[in-house]
């Protein structure tokens, strides 16, 4: 990778005494792809609106290559965003929507017809100039949101969730077409999602965020196999997410019964929390097992097997391609590559157990907890 | 959004203090204010005697507004049914006399009631004043002509809102209700009823505060002789007793009065919106 | 089945368009009438089209009523398109009491608005006036004006202040719908605050916008109460006019008028159904996937550049401006007098005769009564000149300390002043009045329709007539007839008089003898045939009896109240000069004459009196009969059991107004 493009630094945004981002730092290279990606209320639109200009934090600063560009309104930067929902101008055709920020610019009528059927033919779009907006699916919308932003050569793309509207085949289609053009105008990308799947998908840079702080940084790779707490584990893909105690270097107790592992660098006897992968355990027969437990709910995936298995009262996802009947007793090993030890952080605890796939099942049966307001997002 | 559009509220802001909150107030000072300058109740202790102006008012008002919401309902109702192109036509027809002021259609119903008018002119024609024995039928200067006038103006107002509620119910609603077994009336009863009480409730608001401090229709049809709130209220400002301090207290109260049996009924339907809810 | 339904819905929606429809046809129909009876059809005509066009009264209302609508709609919907975009972007804690706040205007009594104005108004005036004065002493550089009336700019100011929150109601909504991030997109694409506003909320908020507009104009233009309190009394609306005219006679113009409005709000509204429909079906075209031929634009290419545009707000804004300020010029610059005086009280030839002679434009309005005019005096409503109050007001108004003393030095005319009308007790030494017109008060009735000849007051409170009674509207008529019929003075302090007057009113009201209690109304009931018995005055009945030969005019036997209303400047008078012009013109000998035959009310200019049965002769080919000569110039005989009003104490005008309201309640 080469140059730092974007720096933020120890930047805090408050509305109203609330913390929404809390001394984020984070910088970001030229031609990267790089995704902001953590769960609604996370801070990472309000990062990206901080980069697009439409925010400026409450203290800290931000530098666009090299230059402080905290007061720099948005029409001056060289950033263009593709909006959540779009944003396209409903009264204007795709073609005038492409347009829009080179007629601003005064670009003389020529280069706009020239630049705009250019545009339009990187992402697909030929032959659409004069349908309006209304009549497109959503997938053109996409792409004509994504034209109207690269039609002004910027040196930053900001997506802010840009495929949360469509149906799962377009967006693996978008995806690969999205890393294609980001490939092919290099230019740098911050794309914000929830989605961990597209993080690990698209991107060069994954930052993790929860609570207006970076819980990680890292590759896909990184972030997928060496989770740093408890929330990036169980946030990117699944997990099991178990106390432990490191007895030594390499060795790991869990439910009193210690497992080899690779990692190292703890003190004696410290408390930490044990990460492991369903797709890394192993089934074999009871009295093989390094662990043993019951089948609780069997749920066929294609590919694999979803199996719950309740260990002494904690339950376990596994997926395996052997099925286990409901309430048969089975065994399991788990490879030493197999277990990830992190350090306890605030998140110990809170997940990791799999009574449910998700937190909101939990709610649901709970009348009492009011639904968030609309709007309380971290749109605001 | 933190974009500088609220800059914008600002000098609404001051418009607001200075052209809607102060002359308020300054209202209520009045009505505290004796006419050398000092505080006093006595504003408010001479109201007693227009008691029966009030009642005569609401009285008045409420008929009006019944009589509205009688007329008016089921024409919202069956306008909304209708197609887009009656129902464009329809809105414009309703619409259109606002455009002419109130005052000439008032006007013309006094030709229409007169003693000697269209009305008495007619029945004389067919007779009925002969069979009677009778000059004329007393309409106009009545209390009657007074309502008459008051639900000719104000009906567009009652048929608007309540048009415009209905008109946006969801038709899957409606099916639903069909589907979960509710006949026509059910369904009038059950969904739209309930549905478009917002509406009633913001025609009848329309219709009521207008009626009950009318005074150029009271005036005009009602003769002048049994004065309306809206006629003492004048008399003090610009009629032949003033006493804007007197004026300003009647105003007030019947502004306070009329600001609470707003809130009592929004505050009743929303209940009523609640119980259809749950 | 269904078809019945649909039948009987068609029905019901029919009969209530016939409800609404019917009084405006009607209205129109009589605009074509060759008479001017809104009952009786004599035959097609379009005189009143003619007249209408003539009718200075009734066309300026109209422009003044379209002129303060445009403009309010204009400048409401700009501000409050921005007072709706500044209330959308602050923080929903501040933007809800707001939005209450401004909706107050909406959900209150068009009167409370009105009056609350009225009042704002009123303190700001007063508050001017005492720092004017104050200026005005310190320095003598620039001189203040130090009196401030109600007119075109409240009149305007009021009319902003209750559009906006309706076009605020009509864009928030728009507001609210539209995507946020559009303002973001567009700011993102390189376009400043402006621009973004210009580009993309305008054209997306645009529907509410126009609405909104819409709804202002409508609000406008309907409103009547609002502008009643606040526009004072040199500015008049249709509205407004109307009004004023209900209280007497309208005139048929107004039919004429009505159909016009009618008929251009028709062609409007049908002009924008069509553009609608037509919209509609291209956006319907243009919705369809099929990719579409090269759109053809309805308009020339240079229409659709924004510089054109532009160009043509701009020219818009412009002549807007300019017809303003033209119509500031024009009435700032030629000189005007504002007269007050009744209603139906002057020969309006004389008004053209006078602007024609000294170039001064005459604003005359009238006033219902002289507690009406005081009224509006004190209310700071009446921007007057000259007023024509009567004898008791005049010297409530010398007490209070509100009329100007004349320089008869410009008033020549006065020398030919009857001596027995000059120094009369309301302005002993003379110096504030000059007699316009004395007369009389009476009973008038229809003789067909009352079998005795009348001769007292009792006929006023007599059970037989119940229901055909027309009482006089004002307090000191109402009770001094009730005084008279009882046999005590006019000016009686005596409370126990007055109560027991009152109370005989009271009764007469309780046993149904009173149809209603009217003014200037007068002459459309009692011509109509609509009312047996009325008091009026004496002048007024032979105005009457020109349209109705079966009235009668009797001076009853126990006497009656005889007046005299006379012509004052007032003291913040803003146009003295002119005053004195034109009460010295109506003081002339030609101008009595003229006047007296116009409105039959005797004069006080003794060449006139002494004149007037030639001039009579002259003009109408035969001899002025005496019994109408005696009404006009009530004879000594009857003027003995006749009593002028004195002004009376603050107690007991204090009690009259109390008794007075109270019998309307």
């Amino acid at each position: 990778m080469s140059k730092e493009l974007i720096r933020l630094s120890d930047c805090v945004v408050k509305f109203d005494d609330e913390i929404i981002l809390d001394h984020l730092n984070l910088y970001i290279n030229d031609k990267e792809f790089l995704t902001l990606l953590g769960p609604s209320g996370c801070g990472k639109t309000t990062t990206l609106r901080i980069i697009g200009g439409f925010l400026s934090p409450t203290s800290g600063d931000v530098f666009f290559d090299g230059q402080r560009c905290n007061d720099v309104p948005p029409h001056k930067r060289q950033v263009n965003t593709v909006f959540q929902k779009y944003a396209l101008f409903p009264h204007l055709n795709v073609f005038e929507n492409v347009a829009f920020g080179l007629r601003i610019a005064k670009v003389p009528d020529g280069e706009v017809t020239q630049r705009v059927m250019e545009m339009l033919e990187v992402v697909n779009l030929k032959g659409f100039e004069r349908r309006p907006i209304s009549a497109l699916s959503g997938g053109q919308q996409q792409r004509v949101a994504i034209a109207r932003a690269l039609v002004n050569r910027p040196k930053v793309l900001l997506l802010d969730e840009p495929l949360g509207a469509l149906d799962m085949r377009l967006r693996k289609d978008m995806q690969s077409e999205l890393k294609r053009i980001q490939q092919e105008l290099e230019i740098t990308f911050v794309y914000v999602t929830h989605d961990q799947e597209e993080a690990l998908a698209m991107s060069d840079t994954v930052v993790v965020m929860d609570g207006g702080l970076i819980q990680q940084i890292g590759t896909p790779e990184d972030i997928y196999n060496e989770p740093k707490n408890a929330f990036v584990a169980d946030f990117i893909g699944e997990s099991n997410i178990l106390d432990g105690i490191m007895r030594a270097d390499g060795v790991v107790e869990i439910f009193n019964r210690r497992f080899q592992c690779l990692d190292g660098g703890f003190a004696k006897d410290e408390p930490v929390d044990v990460v492991i992968r369903p797709e890394d355990v192993d089934i074999v027969p009871e009295t093989e097992g390094q662990l043993r437990g019951t089948v609780t709910q069997v749920t066929f995936k294609g590919v694999h097997y979803d199996t719950i298995v309740d260990f002494y009262g904690f339950k376990w996802l596994i997926q395996t391609t052997d099925y286990c009947p409901v309430d048969s007793r089975i065994g399991i090993k788990i490879d030493p590559d197999g277990i990830h030890v992190m350090k306890k952080s605030a998140y110990s605890g809170m997940f990791g157990d799999y009574s449910s796939y998700s937190e909101e099942y939990d709610e649901i049966g709970d009348a009492s907890l009011a639904p968030d307001e609309e709007g309380s997002g971290d749109e605001e | 959004m933190k974009n500088k559009l609220d800059r914008f509220a600002v000098p609404y802001v001051v418009w607001m203090a200075i052209f809607v909150v102060a002359p308020i107030l300054l209202m209520v000072v009045y009505a505290f204010t004796t006419e050398g300058g000092g505080f006093t109740l006595a504003n408010f202790a001479d109201l007693g005697e227009y008691l029966p102006v009030f009642t005569r008012s609401f009285k008045l008002a409420i008929v009006a507004t019944l009589i509205c919401l009688l007329m008016g309902y089921p024409m919202a109702y069956l306008m909304a049914k209708e197609g887009v192109r009656f129902q464009r036509v329809a809105m414009a027809l309703i619409m259109l006399p606002m455009w002419m002021n109130f005052l000439l259609r008032t006007y013309s119903w006094m030709s229409i009631l007169e003693n000697n008018g269209l009305l008495n002119q007619f029945f004389r024609a067919i007779g009925l004043l002969d069979a009677l024995g009778v000059d004329y039928i007393p309409l106009i200067r009545t209390q009657g002509a007074v309502v008459l006038g008051m639900v000719y103006n104000y009906l567009p107002f009652m048929i608007l809102p309540i048009y415009s509620v209905i008109v946006k119910l969801d038709s899957s609603l409606l099916e639903a209700a069909r589907d979960l077994g509710a006949n026509s009336f059910g369904v009038f009863r059950k969904v739209i009823f309930p549905l478009s009480l917002p509406g009633i409730l913001s025609g009848v608001t329309m219709v009521f505060v207008p009626s009950v401090s009318t005074f150029a229709i009271s005036r005009l049809l009602g003769g002048g002789e049994e004065l309306m709130l809206g006629d003492l209220i004048e008399q003090q400002f610009l009629g032949g007793a003033y006493d804007p301090y007197l004026g300003a207290a009647i105003a007030m109260v019947m502004m306070v009065i009329v600001v609470v049996c707003m809130v009592v009924m929004n505050h009743f339907g929303e209940g009523e919106e609640e119980a259809v809810l749950l | 089945m269904k078809k019945q339904n649909r039948v009987g819905s068609r029905l019901l929606i029919g009969l209530v368009f016939l409800f609404l429809y019917a009084p405006i046809l009607l209205l129109i129909i009589f605009s074509f009438n060759a008479g001017d009876s809104n009952v009786v059809w004599r035959g097609f005509s379009l005189d009143w089209y003619g007249k209408l066009f003539q009718n200075r009264l009734i066309m300026e209302s109209v422009y003044m009523t379209l002129l303060v609508s445009i403009l309010a709609t204009v400048i409401s919907t700009v501000a409050g398109t921005f007072a709706a975009i500044g209330l959308f972007g602050l923080k929903r804690r501040w933007r809800n009491p707001l939005m209450t706040v401004s909706n107050i205007p909406t959900v209150n009594a068009d009167i409370v608005t009105g009056v609350s104005l009225c009042l704002l108004f009123g303190a700001c005036f007063m508050t001017w006036g005492r720092f004017a004065a104050w200026f005005n002493d310190v320095q003598s550089v620039v001189e203040l004006p130090e009196r401030l009336t109600m007119g075109f700019v409240t009149l305007l100011l009021a009319h902003i202040a209750f559009d906006i929150p309706y076009v605020i109601l009509n864009v928030a909504p728009k507001l609210r719908q539209m995507d946020k991030n559009l303002i973001d997109a567009a700011q993102d694409l390189g376009c400043t605050w402006m621009q973004a506003f210009w580009k993309v909320i305008l054209p997306e908020i645009k529907p509410g916008v126009v609405s909104g507009a819409l709804i202002a104009f409508t609000m406008s233009v309907d409103d009547f109460v609002i502008s009643y309190f606040t526009a004072g009394s040199s500015t008049s609306t249709l509205a407004m006019a109307i009004y004023g005219m209900t209280k007497k006679r309208v005139s048929p113009e107004i039919n004429a008028v009505s159909t016009l409005l009618f008929i251009t709000v028709l062609v409007l509204l049908i002009l924008s159904n069509v553009l609608e429909a037509r919209q509609e079906k291209l956006a319907e075209r243009r919705a369809e996937m099929k990719p579409m031929p090269q759109r053809r634009p309805i308009l020339p290419p240079v229409v659709r550049r924004p510089w054109f545009r532009r160009t043509v707000a701009g020219v818009c804004a412009c002549s807007l401006v300019l017809v303003v300020g033209a119509l500031a010029a024009a009435t700032g610059s030629r000189p005007v007098v504002n007269v007050c005086s009744w209603g139906e009280y002057i020969d309006e030839d004389l008004i053209t005769q006078f602007e024609e002679e000294t170039g001064i434009r005459v604003n005359y309005q009238t006033a219902e009564s002289n507690e009406t005019l005081y009224s509006l005096l004190k209310s700071g409503g009446g921007d007057y000149d000259v007023v024509v109050p009567s004898d008791y007001m005049i010297s409530q108004l010398i007490e209070e300390d509100m009329l100007a003393e004349l320089d008869y030095d410009q008033i020549p005319n006065f020398s030919l002043i009857d001596p027995q009308f000059r120094n009369l007790p309301y302005d002993p030494e003379n110096k504030y009045t000059v007699p316009y017109a004395w007369g009389t008060v009476g009973i008038i009735y229809n003789s067909t329709m009352v079998d005795e000849e009348i001769t007292s007051w009792s006929a006023m409170f007599d059970p037989k007539y119940a229901g055909k009674v027309m009482l006089i509207n004002n307090s000191r008529d109402a009770l001094g007839i009730a005084l008279k019929y009882l046999g005590y003075s006019l000016n009686t302090t005596d409370e126990g008089e007055i109560r027991e007057a009152y109370q005989l009113l009271v009764d007469a009201t309780d046993g149904g003898v009173y149809a209603g209690k009217i003014m200037d109304e007068v002459f459309q009931v009692m011509e109509g045939g609509n009312a047996a018995i009325a008091t009026y005055y004496a002048g007024d009945y032979l105005t009457m009896l020109e349209n109705n030969e079966d009235l009668r005019f009797v001076i009853p036997e126990e006497g009656s109240n005889w007046f005299v209303d006379a012509m004052c400047i007032l003291k913040d008078a803003r146009h003295p000069a002119e005053a004195h012009a034109w009460i010295n013109f109506m003081a002339s000998t030609d101008a009595a004459l003229a006047n007296m035959d116009y409105i039959w009310y005797g004069t006080a200019n003794s060449e006139a009196i002494a004149q007037y049965p030639d001039y009579y002769l002259e003009n109408y080919g035969e001899e002025l009969d005496q019994e109408t000569f005696d009404i006009i110039q009530t004879p000594p005989e009857v003027l003995e059991r006749c009593e002028m009003y004195l002004v009376l104490p603050k107690e007991t005008r204090e009690l009259y107004k109390s008794l007075w309201i109270k019998l309307g309640v």
